[in-house]
């Protein structure tokens, strides 16, 4: 047996990150067009990333944070690719993906190893492993900064990549993720 | 150097981390079916192998192509066209098993240097013998079911460097010959470069755990707060005599840090870690911690706690020495 990590968002954060249903209801729809954007900027700036999808790319992969009050479902076409938020359970999609969402932003920019996160059961997965698996190395291989992500440029860019992960990393040292030391 | 690091790369990102974690030999392959990790989104294009050389190359590593599984019968062309390219890339090594592929590389790219995978299985004089006096072979990959005391034994009778695992996941079947995958699947990772073939893996998660299933056959059940595991035959549980055990290998990682210098000391040339499925930052994290084994054991320093500090890496939360410390003889 091995102890599990919790991981989840530390108290006050966790409320902040789950404001009255409205609230969320109303900012998902503007939510998912801001990352469908995003995600189409990284297509246009990073075309191999999604080269290494293949068939995968028109896959929907839905990510759901355990600790967030929204859940996600990605389709990651290319310049075609589109994110849709809901504030309201679960989307259907070929693959599923749950955990705290400090582990789920872990995944993204490469910081934790996805098998130790799944063999220790902080994030659990369902589907279409085969696109999973796909997904997890483009990302792996596409050594994402949070510039990337948010699609900044220039100085504001440099400021988010220097400050989020070190943000960040105290946050999972908050919320006791020891895993935070396979940073490379 | 006395003793080379040799570490896993499935992605171009894996392999820079590798490197920059202190991996004297990073090894890699092509996103088909010639090598044994052929899954979805890992591995390297032509253009980013002749990347990762130079990349390697001037940073003072090596970069070894594994094309090693075993090529179709009259259709051998893409295991013709790795060894070509390997070679084109200036990869100092290409790590083979196939007789076929092996006889090709030694009469068609004679300056190639030719290692033995471990998918050969050759763990005999008489086996090594025979692909280094016929091919050429000049380091042959042991397979993991022979104790230190055996290696020692078995580099006395022959004059090839060996390589040995010394981490990740484990094999326990003669490798090479297992067919446990292909007859759930279809696929293996002789032919096709998948053992559990990711198409054919998934979890299911209700109130008594996870299930994880091959190809529909349920495999493994985790109960909520147990470690789990990867879906493969070989490591799954099963009911028999209305017991549920692991009737061939538990979900166990090898780790043979604590054995580095006996392995040293008995004649082995190089440590090879496993995982070119994993992430860079499994790949960073025991790169880091081997290379400060390795240059503990060669400076005489106290052991490095490399169970401690890979501990959260391992499949099913657990570490063994395997083979090497065989305690049922």
């Amino acid at each position: 047996m091995v102890e599990p990590v919790t991981g989840e968002l530390p108290g006050l954060l966790r409320r902040l990150a789950n404001p009255p249903p409205l609230v969320r209801e109303l900012g998902a729809m503007p939510l998912g067009a801001v990352l469908t954007r995003a995600v189409r900027d990284l297509a246009r700036r990073r075309p191999e990333i999604f080269s290494r999808l293949n068939e995968h790319r028109t896959r929907s992969f839905v990510i759901a944070p355990t600790d967030l009050g929204l859940s996600f479902r990605m389709v990651p076409n290319g310049v075609r690719a589109t994110v849709a938020v809901s504030a309201r359970g679960q989307f259907e999609g070929d693959v599923h993906v749950r955990g705290p969402i400090l582990a789920l932003l872990g995944l993204l920019d490469g910081t934790l190893d996805g098998d130790a996160l799944f063999f220790d059961r902080t994030i659990a997965v369902s589907g279409r492993t085969d696109a999973l698996l796909a997904l997890r190395n483009a990302i792996e291989d596409a050594e994402l900064k949070p510039s990337d992500l948010l699609g900044l440029s220039g100085g504001l860019g440099r400021v988010a990549d220097f400050r989020v992960p070190k943000v960040l990393s105290k946050l999972r040292r908050m919320a006791g993720m020891p895993l935070d030391e396979v940073t490379p | 150097m006395s003793l080379e690091l040799v570490c896993p790369a499935g992605t171009p990102a894996a392999l820079r981390a590798a490197v920059e974690a202190g991996a004297h030999s990073v090894y890699c392959g092509f996103r088909d079916e010639t090598n044994a990790r052929n899954f979805p989104g890992l591995n390297f294009s032509p253009d980013e192998l002749n990347d990762a050389v130079a990349f390697a190359h001037a940073r003072g590593a090596k970069v070894l192509v594994a094309i090693n599984t075993f090529a179709k019968a009259g259709a051998a062309d893409p295991w013709k066209r790795a060894v070509a390219v390997a070679e084109d890339s200036g990869a100092d090594a290409v790590i083979l098993a196939d007789i076929a592929v092996l006889d090709h590389a030694a009469s068609k790219h004679p300056g190639l240097r030719l290692h033995l995978s471990v998918q050969a299985a050759a763990a005999t004089p008489e086996a090594i013998g025979f692909y280094a006096k016929t091919f050429g072979v000049k380091r042959v990959v042991l397979p993991r079911v022979l104790s230190v005391e055996e290696i020692a034994v078995l580099n006395k009778a022959i004059d090839v460097e060996t390589e040995v695992f010394v981490f990740g996941g484990l094999c326990p079947m003669t490798e090479g010959r297992c067919s446990l995958s292909s007859y759930a699947t279809g696929r293996s990772p002789n032919l096709s470069g998948v053992c559990s073939p990711p198409e054919h893996v998934a979890y299911e998660d209700d109130a008594q755990g996870k299930t994880a299933r091959l190809a529909g056959f349920a495999i493994d059940r985790f109960a909520p707060d147990e470690a789990a595991g990867y879906p493969t035959l070989c490591k799954g549980r099963f009911v028999v005599q209305g017991k549920a055990s692991y009737l061939f290998e538990d979900p166990v990682s090898l780790n043979a840090a604590g054995l580095v210098e006996r392995l040293a000391t008995a004649g082995v040339t190089a440590l090879k870690i496993e995982g070119r499925q994993r992430g860079k930052g499994y790949v960073a994290e025991v790169v880091r911690t081997f290379r400060a084994v390795v240059d503990a054991v060669e400076a005489g320093r106290d052991p490095v706690e490399a169970e401690r500090i890979l501990a959260r890496l391992v499949e099913g939360g657990r570490q063994t020495s395997g083979a090497y410390r065989k305690q049922w003889r």
